[in-house]
């Protein structure tokens, strides 16, 4: 086991580190049972003397090389700060702070630092975030359109393009307003007849003989807010209605108007709780409503409203039982809809997202067609679903011997001849260097430059996306591949010259394990092809050693080595799920919350549906603070 | 009447004021937009990462207009209607040095840092374009336009930065940054909408008359809904309230345009065109991808919101910080990379090529409006429009003389045909004195900005 880039320093801190228990162990009789008041403790009482000791003379009021702890000091759980305590962290490790001239902390206010950043965590109340009223984005509202209407999910598509989850900016404009409203008129269009025409399906679901216009109303609002409408609410509806007929409108146009009120109000548009009735102000966290749970669920799973099940359960008020939720999430994902959870996680995660529109050399890789390119995705795709279907374990993403593939994609992997036509099909394959998303074309292909492969990002894939670790960038004006001395270079192989990065402390830190994990891929071309060689010629040395004296010579043996770590695997995977699920960056206390996570996933043999299981019932994914 | 006290006015408090009944002061208002000279507009467009300092700097005052540099070739035959100004220096980018390139667009209109403690959220300062179009938005339809090439999706945390800081140049408020329209036709159909220009009859507007009604129930509800939500929620929807408000005021907006045009079309001369304007310039939409159709489509529809007084602000963001190749240039490196390019012949060249390629785009939309007769002058003559980058030099981050390239008089604000060398002020001092020869008051400096630059004048 190789420890993680940002403790790679000494073994005592590594220890420390990897295991929070060995620690409180150690500082029991000084230390608070509670690991919150410890924290802050160790904070106020070490942390705090030790910056001021070796840090504040340059990087307080001086802030210099634009390092300050002012900030962080001022909110230390602050999820904001986690990489200046993670990048100082580093720097005392490699020892390349306090500079050599300054003065020097003891070995044992090094470990306190090392330790007190691990339990940063523990420095944030219990606090679900703000859930925030949410808009929907642009496949949720074209989806839930389809859903109500059966209008063209395309609708939507003159929408601007958003991030979704974590990234999810949530804002509204009015240019969005008004792109709302020209997306009603177009709904209305094509679901509604013109007059003097039979109605549609939904115009005569909605005017079954003898209602009343309330119970239409309230129907209607049931659906489309997602809850139950208040009678206010219906009220606004009414009026809208009246005001169309006062003004000499016939039924049916008076009805469309009505609609479009539907299609424009805040109920529709975002995610809201049911109008809270209650004399008492909300308390300051109260868990989510039935509705609201439905919604951000199926919204999660589906990206769509939710469906009758799921509408009904929430009405029966049963849906808060977390065994409930267990049930529809094992439903929700056996539905096609689930490969929502594809297109709006699962692909971003694995960068595939970017693949229809990255560049690439077209006189270098004329096969980068759209179709190639979509074949790549759905591969990428379908290999996903595979797992969350069959609830594998998560260390198939690395170690599967299999893949979903059609001839065009084949072709990428040589096996053409055996995997003809167009229809996607699982494969199983007989070279263990295939196999798992390390050899996968698409996201080989999405961590190349246009014109090559690029050894550095396929590591910093590997370690961010698959370990979940943080790879800072590289420091400015560090010297380009082809700056390096001419005389050191001469003679020297592309990794060779890569490998004296190793020889520069700065450098070392994170290009030790960068680099063999780069290179170990080196057999795959900048689309993912197999070769032995590289473009000049030169042989492709796909070994390497990894720290901890781990060696590989093929991709094969590099995928077995990275499958060990199932622990960093699935907390990664839980975090960033987590994060999009909540549609927020994680913030401090969430650090807990993964942690708990992380020992049921675990316990669970590391199995992706009991991962979304967790989160759909976790503490954040229930609650929301009410307070900003 | 608050709104037309001379002083900066806030979009959102005049909107509170006017609540319900719009449809009378906003008439009002437009009445006293249409002043007999022509309005100032205001243009901003941007390219990431920097330039090469030798390709981009004219070699001296003298030179500038015979010999221009070789990044500014596009710009021959308008460069006396430009103004180059050496010294302008951008944010001092502590405590967020390792993230150059979210600060280098977020801080571009907003001279102002991300909030150090609130990193992981959108909190820095309204933009300038925000400032004016609060301003002078409130006489056209649209108050501001926002364009991007790319869409805003890039995800990147660098010092723990929100990533929306990666793609964002235009802030409504501190905590709101404004999302950017790819899509040139949804463009085009919004100008049509406002504009009933005749020519495209599959265009124009065909939606309800009861419309600006039925938003006013809506809105009544939404208060409402409002009243029983917790506080952040409020926070959230008051943004729903302000765009729908915003709605209902173009709508009204349109409204009174269309009741001119059926004045003017009924043989009562209209007050809003003179006689000497050009006729609107015809926009095509490119079928294929390349990129120098894409982006000159998108300076082609600024023009147009320009020339039809649809709006007076715009923002561009011709190219964001991350991952975008030119291969129509025949090479398909991405733009960052090579940035790098210590120095390196060929990256230089390619950072240059770029560098030119974009400076290009704008020459085009700079031509368009010069060749497009208003009033007494020309379009660009009542015209600020901004070229620039929120870094000098992309290899080594540097900010100490951000490039720039100012068009367009101001309406005679603005003494153009010149490149300043003395200059020394900052990103802040710029944007604000900007905003002032484009007749915005300001109740506080921009971000940084210390002082007005008197020698644009």
């Amino acid at each position: 086991m190789f420890p993680p880039v940002p403790r790679l320093g000494s073994l005592r801190v590594a220890l420390a580190l990897g295991c929070g228990a060995t620690l409180t162990r150690a500082d029991a009789a000084e230390v608070p049972t509670d690991p919150r008041t410890a924290a802050k403790q160790t904070f106020d009482q070490k942390v705090v003397p030790f910056l001021t000791t070796y840090c504040a003379g340059c990087h307080e009021k001086k802030q210099k090389g634009g390092v300050t702890f002012m900030y962080a000091k001022r909110d230390p759980g602050s999820p904001a700060f986690r990489s200046i305590w993670k990048t100082a962290l580093s720097n005392l490790e490699s020892e390349a702070m306090p500079p050599e001239d300054e003065r020097q902390p003891t070995p044992e206010e090094r470990a306190m630092f090392a330790a007190w950043v691990t339990g940063l965590k523990f420095m944030s109340p219990k606090d679900p975030g703000a859930f925030v009223i949410r808009r929907l984005n642009k496949t949720e509202y074209g989806n839930t359109l389809r859903d109500l209407f059966g209008a063209d999910p395309a609708l939507a598509n003159s929408l601007p393009d958003e991030g979704s989850g974590a990234g999810y900016l949530n804002s509204l404009s009015p240019v969005l307003m008004e792109q709302y409203l020209g997306i009603a008129n177009e709904v209305l269009d094509a679901v509604l007849a013109p007059e003097g025409r039979p109605p549609t399906a939904i115009q005569s679901s909605l005017q079954a003989p003898g209602q009343s216009l309330r119970r239409i109303a309230t129907s209607l609002a049931r659906r489309a807010y997602r809850r139950p409408p208040s009678e206010r609410e219906v009220d606004v509806l009414l009026q809208v209605h009246a005001l169309a007929k006062n003004q000499g409108r016939s039924d049916p146009e008076a009805l469309r108007l009505l609609l479009k009120a539907v299609l424009v109000s805040p109920q529709f548009l975002f995610i809201t709780p049911a109008p809270h009735t209650g004399t008492e102000p909300l308390p300051e966290i109260v868990p989510l409503d039935d509705h609201q749970l439905a919604s951000r669920l199926s919204y999660f799973l589906w990206a769509t409203m939710p469906d009758d099940e799921l509408s009904a359960l929430a009405d029966a008020g049963k849906l808060r039982d977390p065994e409930a939720l267990r049930a529809q999430v094992r439903r929700m994902l056996a539905d096609p809809r689930s490969r929502a959870l594809f297109d709006g996680f699962g692909a971003q995660w694995l960068g595939v997202d970017k693949l229809a529109t990255k560049t690439f050399d077209a006189g270098k890789y004329p096969e980068m067609t759209p179709v190639l390119r979509e074949a790549m995705y759905d591969e990428a795709r379908l290999f996903f679903a595979d797992i969350v279907r069959e609830n594998r374990g998560l260390t198939t993403f690395i170690e599967a011997d299999f893949s979903y593939l059609n001839q065009t994609v084949a072709a990428i992997y040589g096996l053409d001849q055996t995997v003809t036509g167009s229809a996607m099909r699982k494969v199983r394959f007989t070279d263990s260097n295939r196999g798992g998303i390390l050899g996968m074309p698409g996201i080989l292909a999405t961590t190349s430059f246009p014109n090559r492969t690029s050894p550095v990002n396929r590591g910093v894939w590997v370690l961010e996306q698959v370990l979940g670790q943080h790879v800072p960038p590289a420091p400015a004006n560090v010297p380009s591949l082809e700056k390096q001395d001419r005389k050191k270079i001469a003679g020297l192989t592309l990794r060779q010259r890569t490998e004296l990065h190793r020889t520069d402390p700065v450098c070392a830190n994170c290009h030790k394990i960068l680099d063999p994990i780069g290179f170990g891929l080196e057999n795959f071309d900048a689309i993912g092809r197999w070769r032995d060689a590289d473009e000049a010629g030169g042989t492709i040395d796909p070994t390497g050693e990894l720290p901890g004296n781990q060696r590989f010579t093929t991709p094969h043996e590099l995928k077995r080595i990275l499958a060990r770590r199932s622990d960093d695997l699935c907390r990664n995977l839980t975090e960033k799920m987590l994060a999009h699920a909540l549609c927020r960056p994680l913030e401090g206390y969430d650090e807990v919350v993964v942690d708990d996570l992380s020992k049921v996933i675990k316990a669970d043999g590391y199995r992706m549906q009991t991962l979304i299981s967790a989160i759909v019932t976790s503490y954040p994914f229930t609650h929301r603070r009410t307070k900003e | 009447m608050i709104l037309l006290q001379n002083r900066p006015m806030n979009r959102r408090t005049c909107l509170r004021g006017l609540g319900a009944s719009l449809a009378l002061p906003w008439l009002e208002v437009m009445a006293r937009g249409k002043t007999a000279k022509p309005p100032v507009r205001l243009g901003f467009m941007y390219m990431p990462h920097g330039v090469i300092m030798d390709h981009f700097w004219p070699a001296g005052p003298d030179t500038y207009l015979t010999s221009p540099p070789r990044n500014l070739e596009s710009l021959r035959g308008v460069l006396d209607q430009c103004l180059l100004m050496k010294g302008i220096a951008g944010v001092n980018p502590a405590p967020f040095n390792g993230a150059p390139h979210a600060l280098e667009l977020s801080t571009w209109l907003t001279a102002t840092l991300p909030n150090a403690d609130r990193r992981n959220r959108v909190d820095i300062a309204i933009s300038a374009d925000q400032i004016a179009a609060n301003y002078i938005g409130a006489f056209t339809a649209m108050p501001s336009l926002e364009l991007a090439t790319m869409p805003q999706t890039h995800k990147e945390n660098q010092e723990g930065l929100h990533e929306a800081y990666y793609s964002h140049c235009s802030f409504s408020s501190p905590t709101q940054a404004l999302p950017a329209e790819t899509n040139p036709r949804t463009v085009l159909k919004r100008i049509f909408q406002s504009q009933d220009l005749g020519q495209q009859p599959a265009l124009r507007r065909t939606d309800d008359p009861l419309e600006r009604s039925m938003l006013d129930l809506v809105l009544g509800g939404a208060k409402d809904l409002r009243t029983q939500l917790g506080e952040a929620d409020r926070h959230k929807l008051d943004e729903y309230l302000d765009s729908v408000r915003s709605l209902e005021r173009r709508i009204a907006a349109i409204e009174a345009r269309q009741a001119e045009a059926a004045k003017a079309s009924a043989g009562v001369t209209s007050t809003k065109r003179s006689g000497s304007d050009s006729v609107p310039i015809p926009v095509m939409i490119p079928e294929g991808d390349l990129r120098s159709d894409y982006m000159r489509v998108m300076c082609d529809l600024t023009v147009l919101a320009f020339q039809t007084d649809t709006t007076r602000v715009s923002t561009y963001i011709g190219s964001t910080p991350n991952g975008v190749s030119y291969p129509e240039l025949g090479f398909s490196d991405q733009h960052h990379s090579q940035t790098h390019h210590n120095n390196e012949a060929e990256k230089v060249e390619k950072v240059s090529r770029i560098t030119s390629f974009n400076i290009a785009q704008f020459a085009h939309m700079i031509h368009r409006m010069h060749s497009l007769r208003e009033g007494e002058g020309t379009l660009l003559d009542n015209c600020i429009m901004m070229w620039g980058s929120g870094l000098e030099d992309g290899n080594r981050h540097t900010r100490a003389n951000l490039p720039f390239i100012i068009a367009g008089r101001g309406g005679g604000s603005i003494r153009t045909g010149r490149f300043l060398t003395g200059t020394t002020g900052n990103q802040g001092d710029l944007l604000g004195t900007l905003l002032t020869c484009a007749g915005i008051p300001l109740d506080r400096p921009i971000g940084i900005a210390t002082k007005q630059l008197t020698e644009l004048s």
